[in-house]
């Protein structure tokens, strides 16, 4: 199995400050967007719908880099820069960064880091979907919900992990190819 | 000390057809300035990351005083040989220059208490004892590449390998980098050796050039060498034809109370600038003076103080969309200007927006062929030379035809013979479809014939230079 | 204190009071964390940067839980101030943490492998240019008639390439710089790690738990 090598380090931590950037460039669209939906209640949902883009960053690691525990510290390391730029969700963001991250490792787990396609990149989306779902009955509270809420959250937050963290990813990865830089 | 001997190299890149070097010999004697040239994209940047030991092949033909590089132990690898690279802004680990030079040390296990006073040491052979607790990233290059330098004057590395260090480097820093090479050739008996294109300044120190060319190195006679820097003596590098702006001239962009700053640094204190339409501007200065901050404020990518005004309408009024195809920019960094995957496709995606009327696909094929670039339709842009990808970008930013073309340092690490097509293309197309093109530009070698308005960047003012017509 | 220690004691807190549902620990949390950060003189923008932002998300999302759920108040009290615990720590943190001090901590005190702790910074002190980068790739895009949203795969694809591009010359400067990976190094600054690290450590963790048991219901 291959090591980390000083080169993949430092690329799997300028993608995770890149996918920040991108993130951050649009901020106020996620403040917009959260604060019409607020005072009907569906806050969360804002959450929801953009939680994919903040998630890409593990499965795009672990497609370029392809070393066991590369979309762990993608999205890890996302949140620790998140950190010190002063993001507002401070302490936590190391938590839900190693969870999320561990979410779309276990897609790559499952598949053994051999196979770099649709199927794996569907289940990374669901395991990601359903580990920081878990996370986030607790941490924001969401086991006291209704159930009919619950359900709408949480396949509003599969189809964004699916379109953002899978096809996107899958186009991205689909030009890598091509330019040569990466193994089909 | 060390002598660097390469005996019958061949290195051919991974899934390549053709080897890059081919049975390639050549000495590199101790204590000597070796400076080696040659066309763009002839392998000269390989055999420097060969002789570095950057990229890793089995068994090398490099010799460094008879022991081979791979005999070498890692640790004492950066003693024998260090690099100094193109792009100054991503040769450094640390954020401050005091934390990169004690970073280069640590490494080489040098004790605690003596790495102050080697620091020291070598912040003062270089010069710049000035820089040392400031920001790596906030420097100009120009002062990178001295701290560059520096870090290899404090790990004292016996070969000194560079790869076209002066290519955005101002040509008064380039003096006196050159001066402290020599010095470290002379006093301290390290071998250098140099690639570079533009060979402006060489001529006191070098009497043989080792030409790259078809995979093979070639030491040129002290006659030919004089012959090759014949092209890059002061009066070739003068520009004659400039004179002051007159009232005939139309005015396309216009700051009023124009001023640039990073931070609390004034970069350009507020003035009024005009820049005229259907001309040629060059604008000069020393490095970190803020000429490609004035160009990234002049496509709304940078902040300004005052107002810009593009036909008489502030830009910041004009649709973004509409304005970038308008005022177009070809960016430092050749590779920022792609978005596709080939040659063919980014020239294309030009057609397709720009102006295909004059461009058209038998005049395209005629420019690749000028500029020595065709038949490689199907290359991927990113293994591209630099020289090669300079000139792509060149002809992608041409086929736009935006109204105003702003060029930052086109002929950044072209050679000679690209340098002479690029200005002929330039020339006839701005003639043709009466463009309006600005350009900055350290290097002066070849643009005499193309510039008509010459803007100096000094003591935080622009002013035109020449005489009035 | 330890800037390793410190990091520990934060996620370890973190962690505890993502689970446990009392709310006076969390008041206790906000106030110490309040009183620290005014000690390591933050500024007052900042500070109200760290309340404003938090209190808008806190009260939108128990808002939230008011209309959706029958959550008790004193859930929804420690689900509001929960958020304050997070990000004012996180302030505290990060304002008495430069991230230069935390790495040559983590690679001396926590045995992180040194290719990791400069390879972190490496790309770090690359921010600057990495921010740059999107901004310049979006203008490339639309000078060549293109308009590059969050979702156009090329958007990604070109940051992808210059992170490739610039870790590729990282690393060689790196080398080229003595960096060997797994090479023993001498440490020009050394990061003390002393007894009384450990003694603020354990009694803050304590503090908590003796908190978090008085305060349970
Ligand atoms: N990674 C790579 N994969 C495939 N081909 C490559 C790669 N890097 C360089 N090449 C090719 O090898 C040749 C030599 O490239 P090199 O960068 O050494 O040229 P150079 O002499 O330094 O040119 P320049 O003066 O333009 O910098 C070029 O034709 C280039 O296209
Ligand atoms: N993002 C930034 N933040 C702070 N300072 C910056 C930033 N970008 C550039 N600078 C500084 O501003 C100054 C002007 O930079 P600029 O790139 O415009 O110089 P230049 O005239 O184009 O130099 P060169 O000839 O080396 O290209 C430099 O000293 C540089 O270090
Ligand atoms: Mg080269
Ligand atoms: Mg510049």
């Amino acid at each position: 199995m291959k090591r980390w090598h000083i080169r993949d380090i430092i690329l799997v931590t300028i993608i995770a400050i890149f996918m920040g950037v991108i993130f951050w460039a649009l901020g106020p669209v996620y403040t917009i967007l959260a604060a019409a939906l607020a005072p009907m209640g569906l806050q969360p949902l804002a959450n929801e719908l953009l939680l994919g883009i903040w998630v890409m960053a593990g499965p795009l690691a672990g497609f370029v880099i392809r070393i066991p525990g590369a979309a762990t510290l993608g999205e890890l390391l996302g949140a620790v820069v998140e950190m010190f730029l002063g993001g507002i969700w401070g302490a936590s963001t190391l938590i839900s960064g190693t969870l999320q991250g561990f979410g779309s490792e276990l897609g790559f787990i499952f598949t053994g880091y051999k196979r770099y396609g649709w199927f794996t990149l569907f289940l990374s989306s669901l395991t990601t979907a359903i580990v920081t779902f878990v996370w986030d009955l607790f941490r924001n509270g969401y086991a006291a919900y209704h159930l009919p809420f619950l359900l709408l959250l949480f396949c509003v937050r599969l189809l964004s992990i699916f379109i953002f963290g899978g096809v996107l990813t899958k186009l991205i990865n689909n030009l890598l190819v091509r330019a040569h830089v990466l193994k089909d | 000390m060390a002598t660097v001997t390469v005996q019958s190299l061949t290195y051919t890149y991974p899934k390549q057809a053709h080897p890059v070097l081919d049975h390639l010999s050549g000495t590199f004697p101790t204590g000597k300035f070796s400076l080696l040239t040659g066309v763009s994209g002839g392998g000269k940047s390989t055999l420097l990351k060969l002789i570095a030991g950057l990229i890793p092949m089995s068994a090398t033909p490099i010799n460094f005083d008879g022991h081979p590089l791979s005999a070498i132990t890692p640790t004492q690898r950066a003693s024998t040989v260090a690099m100094l690279f193109q792009e100054p802004s991503t040769q450094f680990t640390m954020d401050t220059v005091e934390n990169e030079l004690r970073f280069a040390l640590e490494n080489q296990q040098v004790p605690a208490e003596e790495i102050a006073d080697r620091c020291d040491a070598a912040l003062n052979f270089i010069g710049i004892s000035d820089l040392k607790f400031r920001k790596l990233m906030f420097l100009s290059g120009g002062e990178q590449q001295k701290v560059a330098l520096a870090i290899i004057v404090a790990m004292d590395s016996d070969v000194i390998l560079l790869d076209e260090p002066f290519a955005s480097i101002d040509p008064p820093t380039r003096l006196i980098l050159l001066e402290k090479l020599v010095a470290l050739c002379n006093d301290r008996g390290k071998t250098i050796i140099l690639a570079d294109h533009d060979l402006s300044g060489y001529q006191q120190w070098v009497d043989h050039l080792a030409v790259l060319a078809d995979g093979q190195l070639t030491l040129l006679s002290t006659a030919a060498t004089r012959e090759r820097f014949a092209a890059f003596t002061p009066q070739r590098l003068q520009l004659t034809h400039v004179q002051l702006p007159n009232d005939q001239l139309t005015v396309c962009l216009q700051g009023t109370q124009l001023g640039l700053a990073h931070g609390d640094r004034q970069l350009l204190t507020p003035q009024d600038l005009s820049l005229y339409a259907h001309r040629t501007t060059l604008i000069t200065g020393p490095n970190g003076s803020g000429k490609s901050t004035l160009f990234k404020a002049l496509v709304r990518l940078g902040r300004y103080q005052g107002q810009l005004t593009y036909r008489q309408t502030d830009i910041t009024k004009i649709r973004k969309r509409r304005y970038a195809r308008q005022v177009g920019l070809m960016f430092q960094a050749a590779s920022a200007q792609f978005l596709n995957v080939t040659v063919a496709e980014e020239l294309a995606l030009s057609q397709k927006y720009g102006d295909h009327a004059y461009f058209t696909p038998t005049r395209i094929q005629q420019l690749l062929q000028q500029l020595d670039l065709a038949g490689r339709d199907e290359q991927v842009l990113y293994s591209l030379s630099s020289g090669q990808q300079k000139k792509i970008q060149l002809l992608c930013m041409l086929i736009m035809a935006p109204d105003v073309l702003l060029l930052d340092e086109p002929l950044k690490g072209l050679d000679y013979a690209s340098i002479q097509a690029v200005m002929t293309i330039l020339k006839t197309v701005q003639q043709d479809l009466n463009l309006t093109l600005i350009l900055i530009s350290h290097q002066l070698s070849g643009l005499d014939d193309l510039v008509d308005l010459h803007l100096t960047l000094a003591d935080r003012h622009l002013t035109y230079q020449g005489v009035s017509a | 204190m330890n800037p390793s220690l410190k990091l520990a004691l934060l996620v370890l807190i973190a962690l505890e009071v993502s689970f446990i549902q009392v709310w006076s620990i969390n008041v206790a949390l906000i106030v110490v964390s309040l009183i620290l950060m005014l000690l390591g003189r933050i500024t007052w923008r900042r500070l109200l940067w760290l309340t404003l932002v938090p209190l808008f998300f806190s009260s939108a999302l128990v808002w939230s839980l008011m209309l959706r759920s029958s959550a008790s108040t004193h859930f929804l009290i420690v689900i509001f101030t929960r958020l304050f615990v997070y990000v004012y720590m996180g302030g505290w943190f990060t304002l008495t943490t430069p991230p230069l001090w935390l790495t040559h901590s983590l690679e001396q005190n926590a045995k992180l492998p040194s290719k990791f702790a400069y390879g972190f910074l490496a790309a770090f002190n690359l921010m600057p240019k990495i921010q740059a980068e999107v901004a310049t790739v979006r203008a490339a895009a639309l000078m060549r008639g293109e308009v590059l949203h969050v979702w156009s795969p090329r958007l990604y694809f070109k940051v992808i390439l210059a992170a490739m591009n610039w870790s590729d010359q990282l690393a060689a400067a790196m080398t080229s710089h003595g960096f060997v990976e797994g090479a023993p190094r001498t440490h020009a600054q050394t990061v003390p790690l002393v007894a009384r690290d450990w003694w603020l450590f354990v009694g803050s963790l304590l503090l908590v738990q003796i908190g978090l048991f008085v305060g349970l219901p």
